[in-house]
């Protein structure tokens, strides 16, 4: 009863993260990632509640709060009060680097899946499926150009790791390592916005061409 | 006669291992004189000379790999600062080599015996000492530094260079000997002999006539010693012995007659403010004991019957019909083709140092500058003066010296029995002298008693103009035109239409294309965004751990 339901969640948390792949606009993005953190935290109260860890209700609740509620609320209020471009600009096309993401996933399968051949059975599905989350969040940061949805990969990558430490029985510091986290998501979030660094990660010194767009508006 | 002594400096617990033996001694003895000499001559108040001088010396008398690496390094660095007095981007192309020799000979010394450390030490220490196809560095850095450094270079860094691949060749890797090592030798020996001599013919300044030089008898002695290695690898000691003759006592003259050439070329650029043969001419009128010792020099650069070099190109050529007699078909056909690089080589010795007397020394000057030149001052003469002395038993008793040689050859080809030398220079130069006398008291006493001075044959000009009574010295022959004959004859088949050197058509210009690429990638990742960056970085984890993925899975 504990893994399937676990499984599922997991598995749920891998489409999310699959799915942002697909998006190309930015407020279906931050839906979809609000939504990956929503089941996040309901992987972590399940956990909790099968590993009997106090820590971990605490890590779902953290997750509950700030990634599902107010992360994508300043996420959304950024793009509105810049006025951010609402689509993304992608790297590669939609279709290609939807190919690649199969193609991490079964990287993942093919690496977890070996080298944890002596380790607990059932933990071994749980941590490809971590991996392939974390691999799929990075694809995203690499193939998107814009800075927002660029923090939305790396903040999909920072669930499956979330997730992989949930997944361990006995993994120490479960909770910690989910504020320390969340710190530097924080950090991450003020560093692109609230010092309105730039629209584009893509190029070093934009400060003429932004210049020209904000007169353009 | 080992003799070792441990300095307690160097490596931690080993410390460095000093030790002499006949070979050692040999190339002591071949630094020694123009050590002497340029420090006579000048330069003796730079540190870095010492420092260079030093590293020269510990890299002869090391006995241990460590020692032999840090004086041949020293020698590097300290010869590099001294060319960077001259010039900047010689020294870098000459940093550049030393670098390279150094990336081959450090991993080479400390590798076990074998072809890949042969190649290595044949790679490192042959670009050093300026071997095809790795020699182009050499006309451009030798004559860059003043003159004193440019005789050192030529006449003793090269030697100290060609050492090294003696006592690997010869001594440290004696029981490995492959017949390879000795045909490399010989091939590179012949391409530096054939570039160098011609390039030697149709340069026109002075000294970078005579590092082309260098690099043809650079050539000749690793032909020698080619020779001498693949003989012994075969086992025909009596041969072996007869190359290693030809190439040590080249070494030995070389080391002579080179560095006062050097130090003479010197001394005409202070005088003149040029180096260049087409702005010289007549110098030998202004500058006479320093035209004498000169011609002294340019007599054993061209192999001269009776000079410093033309006993060990007697050895050599015997040498190279010994092997042409013993190999295969192969080796046959490849050996007269040698013998017939080295007549090629040796008329070509003759026209540039035809050429450097003929259009520097004689004739008339051709600026006034040259008109003008005041005879050098006296400590570059008296170390023009000692180098010219030791040229004279060199010259004229080689099979004494020889003789005195025997310990080396003993320790290089263990068993060798070389046969006496069928060249005998002094009762020759005692029958010359004669004769000599004989014509000189003939000619006092049935000869006309006055004597009227002209110009032979009008000095080989024409009548001058009436509007230009003392003639022009333009209409003479340049360094230029003197070589055009040869330049149309080989220049354009051998260096082809723009008489560009091999060593810098097929290995300096792509390698300064090879740079020219990397510098663009490297400019391409300076200017990467942060998420090609990223890219980059998490292609790398991909690969990472789809390597570790089917590692584990197969």
């Amino acid at each position: 009863m504990i893994y399937p339901l676990a499984h599922l969640l997991g598995g749920l948390v891998l489409l999310c993260a699959f799915s942002l792949l697909s998006q190309r606009r930015l407020a279906a993005m931050i839906s979809i990632y609000q939504l990956e953190a929503l089941i996040l935290s309901a992987a972590a109260a399940w956990q909790g509640y099968a590993q009997h860890e106090l820590s971990l209700y605490l890590t779902a609740a953290i997750t509950l709060v700030i990634k599902a509620g107010i992360a994508p609320i300043v996420l959304r209020r950024i793009v509105h009060n810049f006025n951010l471009i609402r689509a993304v600009e992608t790297a590669m096309p939609v279709g290609v680097s939807m190919i690649l993401g199969v193609g991490l996933i079964g990287v993942a399968v093919l690496v977890v899946l070996p080298t944890t051949i002596n380790s607990v059975g059932l933990t071994r599905e749980d941590l490809a499926i971590s991996l392939s989350v974390v691999l799929l969040g990075l694809l995203v940061m690499t193939t998107r150009r814009n800075a927002v949805s660029q923090v939305i990969g790396f903040l999909s990558t920072e669930n499956g790791l979330v997730l992989a430490a949930i997944g361990m029985p006995g993994m120490p510091f479960v909770a910690e390592l989910s504020v320390a986290l969340l710190v530097l998501l924080a950090f991450m979030v003020v560093g692109v916005f609230l010092l309105r660094i730039r629209e584009h990660f893509d190029t070093l010194d934009l400060s003429g061409i932004e210049e020209i767009e904000r007169r353009g508006r | 006669m080992n003799h070792e002594l441990t300095l307690p400096i160097g490596l931690p617990g080993q410390g460095m291992h000093l030790g002499v033996d006949p070979l050692s001694c040999l190339f002591l003895a071949i630094l020694a004189p123009q050590i002497l000499a340029v420090a006579v001559g000048e330069d003796r108040e730079s540190v870095l000379f010492w420092v260079f001088v030093l590293g020269m010396v510990l890299a002869v008398v090391a006995a241990d790999a460590f020692s032999l690496v840090f004086g041949f390094e020293l020698m590097s660095a300290a010869s590099w600062v001294l060319v960077l007095r001259g010039d900047r981007k010689p020294a870098t192309l000459y940093a550049g080599i030393a670098m390279f020799s150094g990336a081959c000979l450090v991993p080479a010394l400390f590798l076990p015996a074998g072809g890949v450390a042969f190649g290595l030490i044949l790679l490192g220490a042959g670009a050093k000492a300026g071997l095809a196809p790795l020699h182009a560095w050499l006309p451009r850095a030798h004559p860059a530094p003043p003159a004193g450094i440019s005789a050192l270079m030529s006449g003793g860094m090269v030697k100290v260079a060609l050492y090294v691949i003696i006592r690997y060749g010869f001594v440290v890797m004696a029981p490995d000997v492959k017949p390879w090592w000795g045909i490399a030798l010989i091939f590179a020996g012949g391409a530096s002999v054939l570039i160098g001599s011609l390039r030697a013919v149709l340069e026109t300044e002075l000294k970078v006539v005579l590092a082309c030089s260098t690099v043809e008898h650079v050539g000749l002695i690793a032909t020698g010693l080619g020779i001498g290695l693949l003989a012994k690898g075969f086992g025909d000691n009596a041969l072996a012995a007869t190359a290693l003759q030809g190439a040590l006592l080249l070494a030995v003259a070389h080391g002579l007659f080179k560095p006062l050439l050097f130090l003479g070329a010197g001394a005409v650029k202070h005088a003149t403010g040029t180096n260049s043969l087409d702005w010289l001419g007549g110098l030998i009128r202004g500058m006479p004991h320093l035209g004498g010792l000169m011609i002294l020099g340019c007599a054993g650069m061209a192999a001269l019957p009776l000079g410093p070099g033309f006993a060990p190109e007697f050895l050599l050529l015997h040498a190279v019909f010994g092997a042409a007699g013993t190999g295969g078909i192969l080796g046959r056909i490849g050996f007269e083709a040698l013998l017939a690089v080295l007549g090629l080589s040796a008329a070509m010795a003759l026209v540039s140092g035809l050429r450097i007397v003929g259009i520097g020394f004689l004739g008339r000057p051709r600026t006034l500058r040259a008109a003008a030149a005041e005879e050098a001052g006296w400590p570059v003469l008296a170390g023009m003066a000692l180098l010219a002395v030791l040229c004279v038993p060199v010259a004229l008793l080689p099979g004494l010296l020889l003789a005195a040689m025997q310990p080396v050859f003993a320790e290089l080809v263990p068993g060798a029995a070389p046969q006496p030398l069928a060249y005998a220079p002094f009762p020759l130069a005692l029958l010359l002298a004669g004769f000599a006398a004989g014509a000189w008291w003939f000619v006092k006493i049935f000869g006309a008693r006055g004597e009227r001075e002209v110009p032979a044959w009008q000095g080989g000009f024409g009548k001058p103009p009436p509007w230009l009574p003392f003639g022009n010295p333009m209409t003479q022959a340049t360094g230029t035109g003197f070589s055009e004959p040869i330049a149309r004859a080989f220049g354009y088949t051998i260096l082809g239409a723009k008489h560009l050197d091999p060593g810098e058509v097929y290995v300096l210009a792509p390698l300064a294309r090879l740079h020219q690429v990397l510098t663009r990638a490297a400019e391409r990742v300076r200017r990467a965004t942060i998420r090609q960056r990223l890219a980059f970085v998490f292609g790398a984890l991909v690969m990472f751990l789809l390597a570790l993925g089917l590692a584990q899975g197969g």
